[in-house]
């Protein structure tokens, strides 16, 4: 077991049990891919381990297959995968791949491979052979395959060829990075997205100034790194001209052959996009008609003795069901304060009707923002809905509220049996009281008419602060 | 009168609410046949879901108003949009009330379609108050042909006021001290600046409803 192949043999030195299967293992997780999806593959980010495919322990102890982990992953889960294989604790792993990454960029290649040719632990296809299987998929990764190959040409024309391995190496990360964006699981990118997010640097950083000084910080240090190289290899010399313009030739070339077809494949990408979030709209729908509706539905049946409550039942749904469709400005959030004119009234529309089975027909003209002036006039008017959905005796009370530019004005009106204002005992007063009071607190005004046999009607009035106006 | 509504269960509903206060001579489901029959029997009033597969209650008026002028039409719906109710009101209905409206006061705004008044529900009210607010509000308004087309009287606006309180006619013909035919030739003038002023060309006036 210790032929393994000696390309790898840095690994040897500080970890005794890692070379031997961080080499031979994956060889065997590869063969098991193979079977169905290798060929095409191979073109797309050559597996490194591919060439030691011949030494496959046969005589080991049975051990679990190499799947990689979701549970313990940093990334692909790659390394714990392997540590999950070998028995070995998963820092070892981890450590010697990190190590790897600094002797010719080695390590990147492997995880790379790994992680795009081994099954994550409780799926049945790997990454590589989605994307095999997929023609769409397929065709995205080589096209975009195709751009940073091109890129890496005209990087090599410019003369910056001796950049050498460690460019190619990023490259094939890069290309691994393509497959595993296009061809993860939706369980593992919304796990990798997980995991990105919460990675200094990318979202982690708490405020969005910070966040941005870290992206800042990064490019330009980047850019920097780079014209150094350019101007380091001397390739913006006057002699240079023929390569220069031997390089737009090159890329016009390229262009030429291959623009149209990455610009298609991006048109798929965005009409895809789309279709996902269509595909998204209309799943909150049916899960909103799920909720509210069929729910709804089903607890009417139940109730269907008690017409009243299926009265209740059905106004309160289909109020709900307006707003979601027509207002959703004025569904407000539950257990907040409303922020608005028409989230407030609204809640006085939902919770006299819940409350009292009778309808309110609100009809509301303009909006603006509440302040604590209009939280007295819709406390008010609040009151004066309760009262008229009690004692009026209708099964309708009409709601009118307008904003206007010096005032906003309610009025609640009930055909209901009414009562003579002059005639109302002392004691009764309390609410009345309690509507005066607030209104006049505020600034506004209380009137209220009513007659016996006929109907009342409240009206409140408030004036604008001057500044709102 | 006839009936137009893509639901059986409503078109029933509704014929149960009319009883023999009105003479239903037919219904209709969808805009085409709709179309036909209603030219075929030329009914006094017609009743008009808003909401129909294959163009909505506009498309049935836009193809009867150009045959035959003279059909008066209710429109009825469930709709909150105002766009849309305000839609069918300047494709020529002559009113709009919404599906909770009771037996008793279908049939009054049936008849009173059918004497050639308008019929506004407190909501049309409601929407047409918003669709008319003071320009100084933010509205940006169209040129209007006839200007005094994009405004509404004082007086108009009151009676709106009243109707978008619940009021009815005659109630606020005593509330303003006016007669029923008064309030109703303010109602009637309102239907006619709504279907002519340039206004609701806008589409969005309602969705971005004015924050005062």
């Amino acid at each position: 077991m210790r032929d393994v192949p000696t390309y790898r043999p840095e690994l040897a030195d500080g970890v005794r049990d890692v070379p031997h299967s961080s080499a031979g293992v994956p060889v065997q997780g590869l063969g098991i891919i193979r079977r169905r999806s290798s060929s095409s593959a191979t073109s797309l980010s050559p597996p490194p381990a591919g060439g030691a495919a011949g030494p496959t322990p046969a005589h080991r102890r049975p051990m679990r297959p190499f799947q990689r982990s979701t549970g313990d992953s940093i990334l692909g889960g790659v390394c714990a995968g392997l540590a999950a294989r070998l028995a070995v604790k998963t820092a070892v792993v981890r450590v010697a791949a990190v190590v790897s990454i600094f002797l010719g960029g080695f390590g990147i290649l492997a995880y790379m491979a790994m992680w795009v040719f081994v099954p994550v632990a409780d799926e049945e296809e790997s990454i590589a052979s989605r994307v095999v299987g997929e023609r769409r998929e397929l065709q995205i990764v080589l096209a975009l395959s195709s751009a940073l190959f091109a890129v890496l040409l005209v990087t090599r024309s410019l003369g910056v060829s001796d950049l050498g391995v460690p460019t190619l190496t990023l490259l094939v990360g890069a290309m691994g990075a393509l497959v595993v964006w296009r061809g993860a699981s939706t369980a593992e990118t919304t796990r990798l997205r997980e995991r990105l997010n919460a990675a200094p640097g990318v979202a982690g950083a708490h405020s969005g100034w910070r966040r941005m000084a870290v992206r800042t910080g990064t490019g330009i240090v980047l850019v920097l790194v780079g014209v150094g190289e350019l101007s380091r290899t001397g390739s913006f010399s006057g002699a240079a001209l023929g390569v220069f313009v031997g390089t737009m030739l090159f890329i016009g070339g390229f262009l030429v052959l291959f623009a149209p077809w990455w610009i298609r494949t991006l048109r798929d990408l965005s009409t895809e996009r789309r279709e996902r979030v269509r595909a998204q709209e209309r799943a909150d729908m049916a899960a909103h008609v799920h909720d509210s509706v069929l729910q709804t539905l089903s607890l009417i049946q139940k109730a269907a003795g008690d017409p009243r409550e299926v009265v209740r039942l059905a106004r309160s749904e289909e109020r709900e069901l307006r707003y979601w469709l027509f207002n959703p400005e004025r569904l407000g959030r539950h257990g907040q304060r409303p922020e608005s004119l028409a989230e407030a009234v609204a809640v006085i529309e939902r919770e006299v009707e819940d409350s009292f089975g009778v309808g309110v027909e609100l009809i509301l003209v303009g909006d603006c923002p509440m302040d604590d002036g209009l939280s007295a006039l819709v406390g008010a008017c609040h009151a004066a809905t309760v009262n008229a959905a009690k004692w009026s005796g209708c099964a309708q009370v009409a709601v009118f509220v307008e904003v206007e530019r010096s005032t906003v004005s309610a009025y609640v009106r009930d055909l209901g049996v009414g009562f003579d204002p002059a005639l109302v005992p002392g004691d009764r007063q309390g609410i009345a009281c309690s509507m005066v009071e607030r209104m006049e607190r505020a600034g506004g005004s209380v009137a209220v008419h009513s007659t016996p046999g006929v109907g009342t009607e409240v009206e409140l009035v408030l004036p604008r602060p001057t500044s709102a106006r | 009168m006839f009936v137009v509504d893509d639901h059986a269960l409503v078109r029933s509903g509704i014929r149960a609410e009319l009883g023999d206060a009105v003479d239903v001579v037919g219904e209709a489901d969808e805009v085409g046949a709709a179309v036909e029959l209603i030219l075929e029997r030329v009914p006094d009033v017609v009743l008009l879901d808003v909401h129909m597969p294959g163009g909505g209650g506009r498309a049935v008026l836009e193809q009867v108003l150009r045959e035959v002028p003279t059909v008066a039409f209710l429109a009825l719906s469930m709709s909150d949009a105002a766009e849309d109710v305000i839609d069918v009101i300047r494709a020529g209905a002559r009113g709009y009330v919404t599906k909770h409206i009771s037996g008793t006061d279908l049939v009054d705004a049936i008849l009173r379609i059918a004497d050639g008044d308008a019929v506004f529900s407190p909501r049309l009210a409601g929407f047409v108050l918003d669709a008319f607010a003071d320009p100084a509000h933010g509205l940006i308004v169209a040129p209007s042909i006839e200007p005094g087309l994009d405004q509404l009287t004082p007086r108009e606006r009151q009676v709106l006021r009243l109707l978008a309180r619940g009021y009815a006619y005659k109630e606020i013909a005593k509330e303003l001290g006016i007669s029923t035919k008064t309030v109703e030739r303010h109602v009637s003038a309102v239907l006619h600046k709504l279907q002519l002023s340039n206004r609701y060309q806008l589409t969005s006036w309602a969705a971005e409803r004015r924050m005062l």
